[in-house]
């Protein structure tokens, strides 16, 4: 495969170095900078070859590489993915951008009897190097066909990797890793994150997947959390210790599968105790996963019941009312802990 | 107008023409026909009671004519996506027969070490690839399309088997659209037999054949008897050389008709769901007997150089079976490793690990205005 040397064309066009970046433009950055590392990079989705660009996310891709590897796809998500495998069978590198995560499940054929398990029944002799940017709404009345986070769904199939970036940072580093390895990769991108700045490296890096971070120390409580949901984390994690003395370790755990157990287990080691917040339904979640694979290790460790937050078992209403009350934020992670640590 | 009902007003076929097919050729599609059928009684045959094949297996006996003809016609570099009926197709891309069979047998030995079976096996070294949920296949190969048309001058092209039950499908219907769209580098290949398991085509689909319909997206097409092995492969050739010279996709319908149950080695006719005349109008018309009788009649073959032809693939049969046989059962070193590669070649090559990871926290998450 030939790889192009970054730095001699004009990547840095539409991003300016050393400057804070959002998380639209590191995903924008990354796209770009994937494309010209490899001529087999190519992209599918649609819209992604119009000025407004998918949210800033696809911006220049065509006028840079043109429409044979920038392609514009008719509303057939079913088909999009499965044109994605096929053509990374045939040697390219395939991302995917599916503009709403409820409109890809066209595709669920795609991803479920062909994608995931495609490398399996070839006995590990043909790999599908797809990535999916599947991107989903919150708030302004996006409603039950808007805002669906699925991540726990795909990654209960094997053959998957799932990736749900919080950072811009983790954005572009996660997108380049799973454009350049051998598996299939889902990155879950939560749109309300697509506006938090960040000081994004210039260079190319990798951020690795079962890889999760821990975004504070703390002794008291550790708090796994997923997507959007940092930022709330780490506001509550600051008001637990301003005001209550209580000392919260957050863990961003970047990947969901493969799941970086290890760290959360190494966490609850020392703090005793474990709580998950998740950007989706109650039951059957992530959340679930997460606190029973743990528990199962650590029993011993717990002080008190783990909990997750989580939304309700439902789906999202449109009025602005009752959305404040469907979703939540760092005040409510405030008091379940607070509940928690009293017993 | 070519349908199931009008063919079988037709009697024994009459048009049978060797024209463009040389001796050698004839001779060649006649064996990969007589290999395939042979090879598909045998694994029948050996089915019940041994049950040591523990798959369910498609058999593609009465369907010869297609992979035959696809056999001298394409090349190791073109790829070939397969429904479920997939050993025609297999072997249409020559891979080896006896590694169908450990497959079948659960074996590792077999082409997927036994991961796959009969209806989603693969063999990625020469391009063939099959899969059992419908038209599924078909989108994939329209992808196969979009990545050789980037790269035409290779000249590869893709070839896609199904049944004419895919069609019921809307992504088949999508991906035509899209071929279309972009001309792109594929063979849509309609075997259709009529069923979807009992269910005839006039039950599930209305309107103009598959093939009208197709020129409605803007696919070229053709309809033909499928099972006269020689003008299957004269129009399958003459697709293909054109898909090669840039002219677009094409779809070709050949009806045709499985002689066995749906699935497994028995019959099913007891459902009552095809009626005699139609069972014994396809004996008559097997493809298989049609060239036979042109080659014994233009001596280009006699029998004895027949039951020769038939010795040699039996002996091949039973070392594909005493392969099966002996090879050993798989043993799974790591469920992980086999559903998901841990190993990242190409990133290590080309990307960065950093030690400074940044995230401000101090920040808000505003709101989205508008969608």
């Amino acid at each position: 495969m030939k790889i192009k040397k970054l730095f001699s064309q004009k990547v840095t066009r539409l991003v300016t170095v050393n400057k804070k970046i959002t998380y639209a433009q590191a995903i924008n950055q990354g796209m770009h900078q994937a494309m010209q590392l490899s001529s087999n990079v190519m992209v599918m989705g649609q819209l992604i070859d119009y000025s407004s660009g998918v949210f800033g996310t696809t911006v220049g891709l065509v006028d840079k590489f043109g429409k044979n590897r920038v392609r514009d796809f008719p509303v057939a998500e079913s088909l999009m993915t499965s044109a994605g495998i096929g053509a990374a069978i045939a040697g390219q590198r395939v991302i995917l951008v599916h503009i709403r995560l409820d409109f890809m499940m066209y595709s669920l054929d795609a991803v479920v009897n062909w994608l995931s398990l495609w490398r399996f029944k070839s006995n590990k002799e043909s790999n599908i190097p797809l990535v999916i940017r599947a991107i989903i709404g919150k708030g302004w009345g996006q409603g039950p066909q808007h805002s669906k986070s699925l991540h726990s769904w795909f990654a209960h199939l094997p053959g998957l990797k799932v990736a749900i970036p919080a950072t811009a940072f983790d954005a572009k580093g996660l997108l380049l890793e799973s454009v350049f390895s051998e598996g299939p990769s889902i990155i879950i991108e939560h749109r309300a994150l697509f506006g938090l700045k960040d000081q994004v490296p210039l260079e190319p890096y990798r951020v690795r997947y079962g890889k999760a971070i821990i975004r504070r120390k703390g002794r008291d409580v550790t708090l796994v959390s997923l997507g959007y949901l940092l930022v709330e984390a780490l506001k509550a994690a600051n008001t637990l210790e301003k005001k209550y003395g209580i000392s919260v370790e957050v863990v961003d755990l970047r990947t969901l599968t493969p799941l970086d157990r290890d760290t959360i287990n190494n966490s609850v080691k020392k703090t005793g105790r474990l709580v998950v917040v998740d950007p989706a339904w109650h039951s059957f979640g992530a959340a679930s996963e997460i606190i029973t694979s743990i528990i199962e290790k650590n029993l011993k460790h717990i002080k008190s019941k783990p909990a997750r937050i989580t939304l309700p078992d439902s789906h999202t209403p449109m009025s602005k009312n009752l959305e404040k009350s469907y979703y939540f934020g760092d005040k409510k992670i405030v008091s379940k802990i607070l509940k928690i640590i009293k017993v | 107008m070519i349908n199931h009902k009008n063919i079988l007003r037709t009697g024994k076929y009459k048009n049978f023409s060797l024209k463009n097919i040389n001796k050698k050729l004839a001779i060649k599609l006649y064996s990969f026909m007589l290999r395939l059928r042979l090879c598909e009684e045998a694994l029948a045959e050996e089915y019940h009671p041994a049950d040591e094949m523990r798959c369910p297996v498609h058999f593609c006996s009465g369907q010869e004519a297609v992979p035959a003809s696809l056999n001298y016609i394409l090349e190791k570099k073109d790829y070939v996506f397969s429904h479920h009926r997939s050993h025609g197709y297999y072997l249409a891309k020559n891979a080896p027969m006896k590694k169908l069979f450990a497959e079948i047998y659960g074996k590792a030995t077999g082409a997927n070490s036994g991961m796959a079976g009969s209806q989603d096996i693969s063999y990625p070294k020469n391009n063939f690839f099959s899969g059992a949920i419908l038209a599924g296949a078909s989108s994939i190969a329209l992808g196969t399309a979009i990545a050789l048309k980037m790269k035409y001058k290779n000249k590869q092209v893709v070839v896609t088997g199904f049944g004419e039950a895919a069609t019921d499908e809307g992504i088949f219907w999508e991906s035509l659209n899209y071929a279309a769209l972009k001309r792109l580098p594929i063979i849509f290949v309609c075997e259709n037999n009529n069923y979807s398991v009992f269910s005839p085509q006039s039950k599930r689909q209305s309107g103009k054949s598959i093939s009208e319909k197709a020129k409605v997206f803007g696919v070229k097409s053709k309809a033909i008897f499928g099972n006269d092995v020689c003008l299957v492969y004269r129009e399958l050739k003459n697709a293909i050389t054109n898909i090669r010279k840039k002219k677009g996709p094409f779809l070709l319908e050949t009806f045709t008709f499985r002689y066995s149950g749906h699935v497994g080695p028995l019959s099913d006719d007891l459902v009552g769901y095809r009626s005699n005349k139609e069972i014994s109008f396809w004996k008559k018309n097997c493809p298989i007997i049609l060239l036979e009788e042109v080659l014994i009649k233009k001596r280009y073959l006699n029998k004895k150089e027949i039951l020769k032809i038939k010795e040699k693939i039996n002996s091949e049969i039973k070392s594909s079976f005493d392969y099966a046989k002996k090879s050993e059962f798989p043993s799974i070193k790591s469920w992980n490793d086999l559903n998901l590669s841990n190993k990242t070649p190409l990133a290590d090559k080309i990307l960065k690990d950093l030690k400074k990871v940044n995230f401000d926290e101090d920040q808000k998450i505003v709101q989205p205005k508008g969608y």
